[in-house]
């Protein structure tokens, strides 16, 4: 299943002193299995491109294909657009409603029409994916949860769905490092698992770990599209954007600064880990000299 | 989305003489254009009122488009008021004969009369809201109301509320609009369906919507207390409200207008 968005614009508030353009002809696709990062600037578009994906919001101008085919053509079932693709919106734990975890999570596959049988089997089995599988945790009230199991619970009422392609708008804001490790890990598995997965994020780090492909957007274009790898060979460019390099990017770069002899593309811990080694091990053979 | 459509209270930017003017006198000023158009006694007395209207728009360089645009929601009520009047007013001088209805010169008169009115009030009250932002406006109106704490009257409290009232508004919109497209992601239908069905889709919007209006009435109240608010008692103001040369020009203009309303009402 692949997902192309063609020219795509979307201004805000047409034909109002508040107008604004959010994004601007944009061109891009969606390919199955990959992990797409989506960087951008705040307000460079990055969100408004995400509410595109599923059919939320509906192009000013240009089309969005599913399959080649204009998801807001007449008739086209958004319902089963949406089972395909599922969205995870930033702070996600403010839209649990229900009285236990359990029928909020359900809420989704309901919508779906599905039997109580399929619906009961599916809602274990996202709670079990994102862990909260510990007996008791269903029955419980959601507002009780700790604010990582909150987003956890939310999280499981998209999976619940079981989507083709998760869209996740920084799915990791506002957490504690370990819940923040937790959640990236989960959606690694879940990207392992063939599912197709496109992140919205501030982390170049967490892009450089997961990513197999990145755009960058801003002011409401696609700046930079490729590899992490390619895209963080242009520091300073990103820094024009107010973005940033991964840490060890900036490291390597700030080695290479001070005329240490440091190979370039480092954007993985693994890859400084080598390096670093490496140097160190010359250094040392130098100095035994 | 439908949310998009919501303008919200109907302020439109600008920085022209009447914008610049204290929020204070142009609530004043307002009552007293009120109170204008109620004294106007024939259709002739109205000429004042619209052409000071007209000069009043033009100089606050607000689009017609966005006056008229209040217009809008009495649209069935002016209509009604007009035919109300047309059609069951006696006179003495019979215009046309419809068979079952005799329209009289007179119904005629009081039916432009009355509707005129009616759309000269809406437009007199959008210039103020138009022109004025809200903040200010609650503003204004604190100082006006704050006379009657002498009985007890909390007008700053009053004013308060209407001010943190107006500023979530957007912030609520947001959230609202956020919380919906969120649950349409996972299926839900807030378009269809009857009544009920309708009413029933609410609640995944409205428990999340309410879970965060506590939430950030109890973060701002902790905001407020942690910046030492303690209520109006002693608290003077970032911007103090003032009257300046333009205000007494408004004023005098008004007062002409009042004076030319009277004069044409007797000449007819």
């Amino acid at each position: 299943m692949q997902v192309t968005l063609e020219h795509v614009t979307h201004t805000y508030q047409p034909n109002s002193p508040f107008q604004s353009t959010a994004i601007r002809d944009v061109n891009m696709e969606i390919r199955p299995g990959e992990f797409l990062a989506l960087i951008g600037h705040t307000g460079s578009g990055k969100s408004t491109l995400a509410q595109h994906i599923n059919g939320l919001l509906k192009p000013t101008a240009g089309k969005v294909l599913l399959d080649g085919q204009d998801i807001h053509e007449k008739g086209f079932d958004k319902k089963a657009l949406r089972q395909k693709v599922g969205l995870v919106f930033q702070y996600p734990e403010h839209q649990l409603f229900e009285e236990t975890v359990a029928k909020d999570v359900a809420f989704g596959p309901k919508n779906l029409g599905l039997s109580e049988k399929e619906i009961a089997e599916r809602v274990e089995e996202a709670l079990a994916r994102v862990g909260l599988g510990q007996p008791g945790i269903a029955q419980k009230s959601p507002f009780e949860l700790s604010g990582g199991q909150m987003r956890r619970a939310a999280m499981a009422g998209v999976l619940a769905m079981r989507p083709e392609i998760l869209v996740l708008d920084e799915p990791a804001a506002g957490l504690d490092p370990q819940s923040r490790e937790d959640m990236l890990q989960l959606i690694a598995g879940l990207h392992r698992q063939g599912t197709t997965v496109v992140m919205i994020s501030h982390s170049m780090d967490d892009v450089a770990r997961f990513a197999t492909r990145a755009v960058v957007m801003e002011h409401g274009t696609i700046a930079m599209e490729g590899a992490p790898e390619e895209i963080f060979r242009h520091a300073e460019r990103l820094e024009q954007m107010g973005l940033d390099v991964p840490s060890v990017c900036r490291l390597g770069l700030k080695l290479r600064a001070m005329g240490v002899d440091c190979p370039p593309d480092i954007f993985r811990e693994e890859q400084a880990e080598r390096a670093l080694l490496a140097l160190w091990k010359g250094g040392a053979a130098h100095g035994a000299e | 989305m439908a949310l998009n459509d919501i303008t919200l209270g109907q302020y439109y930017p600008g920085d022209s003489a009447v914008h610049r003017l204290d929020p204070r006198v142009k609530i004043l000023l307002l009552i007293a254009l009120i109170v204008a158009i109620f004294l106007a006694g024939n259709l002739l007395a109205y000429v004042p009122v619209i052409l000071f209207l007209g000069l009043v728009s033009s100089l606050s360089k607000v689009p017609v488009k966005m006056m008229l645009k209040g217009l809008k929601p009495l649209r069935f009520i002016l209509i009604l008021t007009f035919l109300l009047n047309l059609f069951f007013l006696q006179g003495e001088t019979p215009l046309l004969n419809l068979g079952f209805a005799v329209i009289t010169k007179e119904a005629l008169i009081t039916a432009v009369h009355y509707s005129l009115r009616l759309v000269l009030l809406v437009l007199a009250s959008s210039l103020l809201t138009l022109t004025t932002p809200p903040i200010t406006l609650t503003d204004g109106l604190e100082r006006l109301l704050s006379p009657l704490r002498a009985i007890h009257f909390p007008a700053h409290e009053m004013a308060m509320m209407m001010s943190i009232a107006l500023r979530f508004i957007p912030t609520l919109l947001e959230e609202t609009d956020k919380i919906m497209k969120a649950q349409t992601a996972r299926g839900a239908d807030f378009e269809s369906g009857n009544l009920i069905a309708r009413a029933k889709a609410m609640v995944p919007l409205l428990v999340p919507l309410f879970v965060s209006s506590f939430r950030r009435a109890g973060d701002l109240a902790m905001a407020m207390e942690a910046r030492c608010y303690h209520g109006g008692e002693g608290r003077t103001r970032l911007r103090v409200l003032k009257c300046g040369k333009l205000d007494y020009i408004a004023c005098g203009c008004v007062a002409l207008l009042i004076a030319a309303v009277v004069l044409c009402g007797k000449v007819y």
